[in-house]
């Protein structure tokens, strides 16, 4: 196995023995950049000089004995929407060209504390404001998009040009590339992690999380990542997840957890291949003891305006200047998507923070006797480049960009702590993912549940077949 | 509820962007208009659900230390 095909997990157990060096690694991964970036385009601006150094020196440390963890010394791709000090941070916008930050985002300070090696910014659709990811192109196909607004890293992590990415996600960006690219994802809860220093799409929406190969690897990069952050408000001070050790506890036997599995929403105007792997992968959950409760989604026909009716306003407040002083350096759609936020009055935008509290009430109920609920992540495999619309069975024509977030949209609203898991593959061989939903805070079952389906699976760190 | 349609033509949409004092170049009124339908179709369908004395889930938090 080539060091660029390696999970975190593994890497740091070869970096731990002695058996293979951060230098290693990191030459890997870079030559693994060289080879699949013409294809792929996943990255805004590649560090390898400032890798190598790292690397060197994350090899020296280690040498001498100053091991920090297993994070030292492995390559993580940053979306271009975080701030990194010195290195440029545009949000993939021709805004920011040239904007180069004297701050890491808090995230991003934490990782590279832990001895991270950072070979990259990873595009986004531009600032965040879109599902596609127009730069960027599906490492298992690239005549389709990646997902976004995190496409970048989800196409890094599932070409192993990166090992781990990180990615944020307001209306499903971190799980909408993880599913359509074939990687994990996991959105922590809101609060769970710091946004400073990401450049906001909408602040009560917002959350950072990991992309990564294998779910053990998010539970790595979430214990690092987590913590209270006063410069970020919506952070709360909670005890740290401890999920890697609870994971590593915890073992494949689902005995004793409740899976809700959803008799609406999740379902409807959802591909038969993305039905079938999603039910397959449930009746898995079964099989290693898990207990299946059907359950009602609350106000399912009310999840839409409520993610519109917030995130569009707090979006175009957020860009108020930029859309009159910088307009036509803006991508068209994310300029049309301001101007709209522009004109959402704001008794809608009240509405619909008061009905994001009865969401938020109604899926507290649906969850007294369930511990998580699984769902289809996406409802198809990787659309086309430049495909604007789907047709389901029912002759119903529904807009890819609806599409892309129509199921991961309930956990921002709630935000509840929601992973994306591969579970196999449409007859073409694009990827499918399945979500588990948690309770808030409860990042623990939620990582536990993926882990044991990755396991029965077997198909952990599966990487795509480009370069 | 009685809830007056909303407009949906570029004209409402230019008066519309004249109060939020954005300048919306004549060319762009077309799409503006339809995307802006589209979001409030989905934003009217709020309406069907009785909000009664629910506060809004906005974020304020008094303590002048954290």
């Amino acid at each position: 196995m080539r060091p660029f095909e390696l999970s975190l997990t593994d890497a740091a157990t070869e970096i731990a023995a002695g058996r293979l060096s951060p230098v290693e690694l990191t030459d890997s991964v870079l030559a693994r950049v060289e080879a699949t970036e013409p294809a792929l385009g996943a990255f805004a601006c590649v560090t390898a000089d400032r890798a190598r150094a790292d690397a060197a020196r994350a090899e020296a440390e280690i040498a001498a004995g100053r091991l920090r963890g297993p994070l030292h010394g492995i390559p993580l791709g940053v979306k271009d929407l975080f701030d990194t000090a010195g290195v440029p941070s545009t949000a993939s916008s021709a805004v920011w060209a040239g904007r180069v930050p004297d701050r890491d985002a808090a995230v991003v300070e934490r990782l590279v504390a832990a001895g991270m090696v950072l070979v990259g910014k990873t595009h986004t659709h531009e600032f965040a404001f879109g599902g596609e990811t127009p730069t960027t192109r599906n490492p298992w196909d690239t005549g389709r998009i990646p997902g976004g607004s995190s496409g970048g890293s989800g196409a890094a992590v599932a070409a192993g040009s990166c090992t781990v990415a990180l990615g944020s996600d307001t209306a499903g960006s971190i799980r909408i590339p993880a599913a359509l690219c074939g990687t994990v994802g996991l959105k922590p809860t809101y609060g769970r992690t710091s946004r400073r220093g990401v450049a906001s799409l909408s602040w009560s929406l917002d959350h950072v999380g990991p992309l990564a190969r294998t779910v053990r690897d998010c539970a790595l990069l979430l214990d690092a990542m987590a913590g209270v952050d006063p410069e970020d408000p919506a952070t709360v001070d909670v005890p740290p997840p401890g999920a890697v050790g609870a994971l590593d506890a915890a073992g494949e036997d689902l005995t004793g957890v409740r899976v809700g599995v959803p008799t609406n929403w999740f379902f409807e105007h959802v591909s038969a291949d993305v039905a079938r792997a999603v039910h397959a992968a449930i009746d898995r959950l079964a099989a290693l003891g898990a207990q299946l409760r059907e359950v009602t989604v609350p106000h399912a026909e009310q999840v839409l305006g409520t993610q519109w009716g917030i995130l569009m306003p707090e979006a175009a407040a957020y860009h108020r200047e930029r859309l009159r002083e910088s307009a036509d350096l803006l991508t068209d759609d994310v300029r049309l998507g301001l101007e709209v936020g522009e004109l959402i009055p704001a008794t809608d935008y009240i509405q619909a923070l008061r009905m994001r509290t009865l969401l938020q009430r109604g899926w507290a109920a649906m969850f007294a006797d369930v511990d998580v609920l699984v769902a289809p992540t996406m409802a198809f495999a990787a659309p086309l480049v430049g495909q604007r619309d789907v047709t389901w069975a029912d002759g119903t024509v529904e807009d890819v960009a609806t599409t892309l977030i129509r199921l991961t949209c309930p956990a921002d609203l709630t935000g509840q702590p929601a992973l994306s898991i591969p579970v196999g593959a449409d007859p073409a061989g694009l990827p499918l993912g399945m979500q588990v939903i948690g309770r808030p805070f409860d990042e623990v079952t939620v990582l536990r549940v993926g882990a044991a389906h990755e396991r029965a699976a077997g198909t952990a760190g599966q990487l795509a077949p480009v370069g | 509820m009685d809830m007056v349609p909303r407009p949906s033509d570029p004209e409402a949409t230019a008066s519309a962007a004249r109060a939020a004092r954005l300048r919306l170049p004549t060319e762009r009124l077309p799409q503006v208009t339809a995307l802006l339908a589209h979001v409030q179709a989905h934003i009217d369908r709020l309406d069907e659900v009785p909000l009664g004395e629910t506060p809004p889930a906005a974020a304020f938090d008094a303590r002048w230390e954290r």
